[in-house]
């Protein structure tokens, strides 16, 4: 009898002790599920029109860039595009297998994958295997303390629904739309979930060193749960920059 | 007519450009295609690109080595090739997109397989391409 007592009491607090773990867990993770595999919406496959709905208004068009920044980024852009038009493209980051950084690789040309863990959110984006860590509920570091990086340093936190990210520390040969930046610039990211597969990422660009006002684009994505992402390594990249700064493509030499 | 077609260029250009931001092919010339009918020498599944080297045989029993590059193997994988869709010695005929610099390559527009299979490399605004075939 005393035996059996005993063991009711031990089932009973072991049973406490797992309804408290659950509530727990499920305090902790009353922030929204935003895990998974994310495309682009409107890239590629056609958008249904319950789809077309979820697009974010469209961008503001042209960076508002300072008349000198401005001057550089239309020289750059003209330049490629009359390279283009000779069929002579200049050789970008991409020729040689540079990942895009931040904020270009939001920009999910190839899909991603967002992961929730204790204290992080991790963002893969399958070209490149670009990586990026956003640490929850620290403080940013001071740009210092921040080697200039392709993603640079990111820490965030939930405003209700909302997912904040402040992002520093982004190396000025990393451009978003051929734009140039100071190793000041600070990317605000606003992403929330419009609907509980679409994801609006709200991106804000402070840079009072080159540009006029904040520089805000908005991408939205589709869950794919059916999509696992795919590995991404530049192996034997036949493409090349000249000598003059053009992108070629390396092709055997003709056999004798 | 000239600034239509400079208007309607730069609205197609603008319109593919996101799908192109990672690589250019404006060194391929978009306004006519080459089928070239050979033998595979080598099927390279390799990112950022993926290239079939061809060798093209003329009736003259000359053979031309050809580099045909494709896109990456991340969305021929999404268009639903493997790694083993062509292998070397496979005979096929691929319409590319000749390279605009004279060197003996071009980009792959479509390539058909000994069974009369179409596989289709997904090239970004692949409409944009004319395609002297057709």
């Amino acid at each position: 009898m005393k035996n059996s007592l005993q063991l009711a009491g031990v089932l009973a607090v072991v049973l406490l002790v797992q309804v408290a773990v659950r509530v727990g867990a499920q305090q902790g993770d009353r922030v929204p599920d935003i895990t998974g595999s994310w495309e682009r919406l409107g890239f590629g496959a056609r958008l249904t029109d319950a789809q077309r709905q979820f697009l974010p208004p469209a961008g503001g068009g042209q960076p508002p860039l300072k008349p000198e920044p401005r001057k550089e980024w239309q020289a750059r852009v003209q330049a490629a595009r009359e390279a283009d038009a000779k069929g002579q493209p200049l050789a970008t980051n991409a020729t040689a297998c540079l990942p895009e950084g931040m904020p270009a690789m939001m920009g999910a040309t190839f899909p991603i994958e967002i992961l929730q863990s204790k204290g992080q959110v991790t963002i893969i984006e399958e070209a490149y295997t670009q990586v990026r860590r956003i640490l929850l509920d620290r403080p940013q570091k001071a740009l210092a303390d921040v080697e200039p990086g392709f993603y640079g340093s990111s820490v965030g936190r939930w405003e209700g629904d909302t997912l904040v990210v402040n992002t520093i520390g982004v190396k000025e040969s990393v451009r978003f739309q051929n734009a140039p930046h100071s190793p000041d610039m600070k990317i605000t990211e606003r992403m929330h979930l419009v609907a509980p597969d679409i994801l609006w990422n709200e991106i804000t660009i402070d840079d009072p060193a080159t540009l006029e006002k904040p520089w805000t684009v908005t991408y939205a994505y589709r869950r794919n749960p059916n999509y696992t992402l795919l590995e991404y390594v530049c192996e034997d990249n036949r493409e090349y920059a000249d000598d003059q700064g053009r992108q070629k493509i390396r092709i055997p030499a003709p056999q004798k | 007519m000239k600034k239509l077609f400079a208007f309607v260029f730069l609205s197609f250009a603008l319109l593919v450009t996101p799908a192109f931001a990672h690589h250019s092919f404006a060194m391929f010339d978009h306004t006519r295609s080459v089928t070239l009918k050979g033998t595979v020498a080598k099927f390279q599944w390799t990112n950022p690109h993926a290239y079939i080297e061809l060798d093209v045989a003329a009736a003259d029993g000359k053979v031309s080595h050809f580099t045909i590059e494709c896109t990456s193997i991340n969305m021929l994988q999404r268009s639903g090739w493997r790694s083993t869709s062509i292998k070397a010695g496979d005979k096929v005929s691929a319409v590319v997109a000749p390279l605009l610099d004279g060197q003996p390559g071009g980009l792959l527009l479509e390539v058909t397989m000994p069974d009369g299979k179409v596989l289709d490399p997904g090239v970004p605004g692949a409409q944009g391409y004319k395609r002297s075939d057709k």
